[in-house]
């Protein structure tokens, strides 16, 4: 229930409390409300009016000083979204990533929570990714992941990096809570040794040194390696979470669990985890965010993905003035779906507290 | 089957180096009716939790309707699948619904089938009357109905035995004898129960025999009209002055 009296409504008597009380108040609010006109006017124009649109129009943008150069993206966007994918093959990278978000979609309804249904889902959409993303077969051209790049890399490495730190993550927890102490302290050491490492060392490690130190037959592509590393980083990460969600639970919860004569796997399954998670969920979500954007880093160690082909989208000669356009519509794509994750996780806060009153 | 549902010998139970049970003897018999009280920090729900392993012991035998308590997993699971308990805070599962908590274990340790589970926790839920909220969770019932709930859970893996550790404590004066009703209803039924409470009047009316527990020690035991009317020890005597309020 929402307490009616913290509303904030608009009514003159409310802006007059809040916004005008005092002389000193008003000269501030005025001020603060012409300053930001202004800076939305600047914006509004430098983003609209004074905008150059239409594909390949990067002769009249260099003249031309005072707007964005929305011709930029008209022209260049298919580098920036697909990076260096053969040009004709590209439509194949633009349906690997919708049929990642469909199946991303999918699994955010209810439907599809079962622990049937959800991995098949994913094992079908990664699939499907892999055969249109990697070709060879079907007819398709191959194209080796060196390759791969754009939006549909930062997705894949998204996905498969959740998918593996999840399971990974719960594992990492039970350990960590295990009723041995050895392996207790073991899991609780190796969780902070990794998590006080920077992820770029990680990958770096996963990337480069792995390959001298594993047998030929277990090194696999880069790509691969670097993910396995960073959904390890992940799972110590999401592992701390979980357990933070489980310490929340009163004791009494496993206990009745115990007395009904459940056994350790049902008790996690049934009782513990399911409450944790829902504890948990905020900072899950939070983590999942930052996951997000920090696949950015696999840059470093020479893959493309959308913020490094963006770059080289406004890389060239005739395009170098178009760094700002080229990090705002970088910038919308990854608003686009952090904001959604946002909104999911408020979703499904408000629909998992619906038991919990 | 023995005639002893639960049969105590020499037990000791230590936090660390608190002595926290000392030489506990102690049998039930089956369908007898124990109550047992005590002063706070006097081991009494120590000592009942002890008997379905959520308290280890150091020492001594606890059997449970003849299988031995010990550190082998399946006889642990036998005697919790034996003996339902009933906890102060309810602890019901605030994520399911009041009909998905009494079916939960049913279906996953006696593998009983969904239908089967439900008509069960239907017909224990009438028995603590409260059929109408099986669909609700249990954030949206009073303290009372929760602690109903959390019998008819106990119930519908059939036990042999019911430990209760003070089951109206945490409720409301008001919502204390619908609990006790149920509680007295499943005693007339011959269920052998295990009782700590502070509930006087429950153990004159139910109750076979009454045990004060001080100290980690069981300090008198005696039918409940001998306990009240003639204690034999000072301590007794002191205590039963302090909670009958004279």
């Amino acid at each position: 229930m929402t307490d009616l009296s913290m509303q904030h409504t608009l009514s003159f008597k409310t802006v007059k409390k809040h916004y005008f009380a005092t002389p000193l108040n008003s000269a501030i609010t005025v001020l603060l409300a012409v300053f930001t006109a202004w800076v939305l006017w600047g914006l509004f124009n430098w983003a609209f009016l004074d905008a150059i649109w239409g594909y390949g129009k990067n002769e009249e943008c260099r003249t031309h000083e005072d707007g964005a150069c929305w011709s930029f993206v008209a022209t260049r966007w298919r580098i920036v979204l697909f990076g260096l994918y053969p040009f004709e093959e590209q439509w194949r990278s633009a349906l690997a990533c919708i049929v990642m978000l469909v199946v991303a979609i999918l699994s955010c309804v209810p439907v599809f929570w079962s622990a049937k249904r959800l991995p098949t889902l994913w094992v079908i959409g990664f699939a499907t990714f892999y055969i249109l993303m990697r070709g060879g077969v079907l007819g398709l051209t191959p194209v080796v992941e060196r390759d791969w790049g754009g939006l549909s890399l930062t997705v894949f490495i998204f996905a498969a990096v959740c998918l593996l730190g999840m399971p990974l993550s719960i594992i990492f927890a039970l350990l960590r809570r295990s009723e041995m102490p050895w392996i207790a302290r073991t899991m609780a050491l190796v969780i902070d040794v990794i998590r006080s490492l920077p992820l770029l060392s990680i990958m770096f490690t996963f990337a480069i040194v792995l390959p001298f130190v594993l047998p030929d037959w277990a090194i696999g592509d880069k790509l691969y390696r670097v993910i396995i590393g960073y959904a390890i980083f992940f799972a110590c990460y999401q592992a701390e979470i979980i357990r933070g969600g489980m310490q929340a639970l009163p004791a009494g919860q496993e206990e009745a669990a115990k007395a009904l004569g459940m056994g350790y796997w049902n008790r996690v399954g049934y009782v513990v985890l399911p409450q944790a998670f829902r504890n948990a969920l905020p900072p899950t979500i939070n983590q999942f965010v930052i996951t997000f954007k920090e696949t950015s880093l696999v840059t470093i160690i020479g893959f493309f993905d959308i913020l490094a082909s963006g770059r080289a989208a406004a890389g060239t000669a005739d395009w170098s003035f178009a760094t700002i356009e080229m990090y705002v519509f970088v910038g919308l794509i990854f608003f686009v779906f952090v904001f959604s994750l946002s909104r999911y996780g408020a979703y499904l806060e408000h629909r998992l507290n619906v038991g919990s009153r | 089957m023995p005639d002893q549902a639960i049969s105590i010998r020499a037990m000791n139970k230590y936090y660390g180096g608190f002595h926290a049970l000392k030489d506990i003897d102690l049998d039930v018999d089956r369908g007898e009716k124990v109550v047992i009280c005590g002063p706070s920090g006097s081991g009494k729900s120590t000592l009942i939790r002890c008997i379905n392993r959520l308290e280890e012991h150091q020492a001594g035998t606890i059997k449970v309707n003849g299988i031995p308590l010990d550190d082998n997993v399946d006889n642990i699971d036998e005697i919790r699948r034996e003996a339902g308990m009933v906890f102060q805070n309810f602890n019901l599962f605030p994520h399911m619904t009041i009909l998905e908590n009494c079916t939960l274990a049913p279906t996953l340790v006696r593998k009983q089938t969904r239908q089967q589970a439900e008509e069960t926790a239907m017909s224990y839920l009438e028995r603590v009357k409260i059929p109408e909220q099986a669909h609700k969770y249990p954030g949206e019932l009073s303290g009372g109905q929760q602690q109903r709930v959390a019998i008819a859970r106990a119930l519908c893996m059939a036990p042999e035995i019911m430990l209760f550790d003070e089951p109206t404590s945490a409720l409301d004066p008001e919502m204390i004898s619908e609990v006790l009703d149920v509680m007295v209803g499943l005693a007339e039924e011959g269920m052998t129960m295990v009782c700590v409470t502070h509930e006087m009047g429950f153990a004159r009316q139910v109750a076979d025999r009454v045990i004060f527990m001080a100290d980690g020690q069981i300090i008198e035991q005696a039918p409940p009209g001998e306990f009240f009317d003639n204690p034999t020890s000072e301590r007794t005597r002191t205590f039963l002055g302090q909670v009958l309020g004279h």
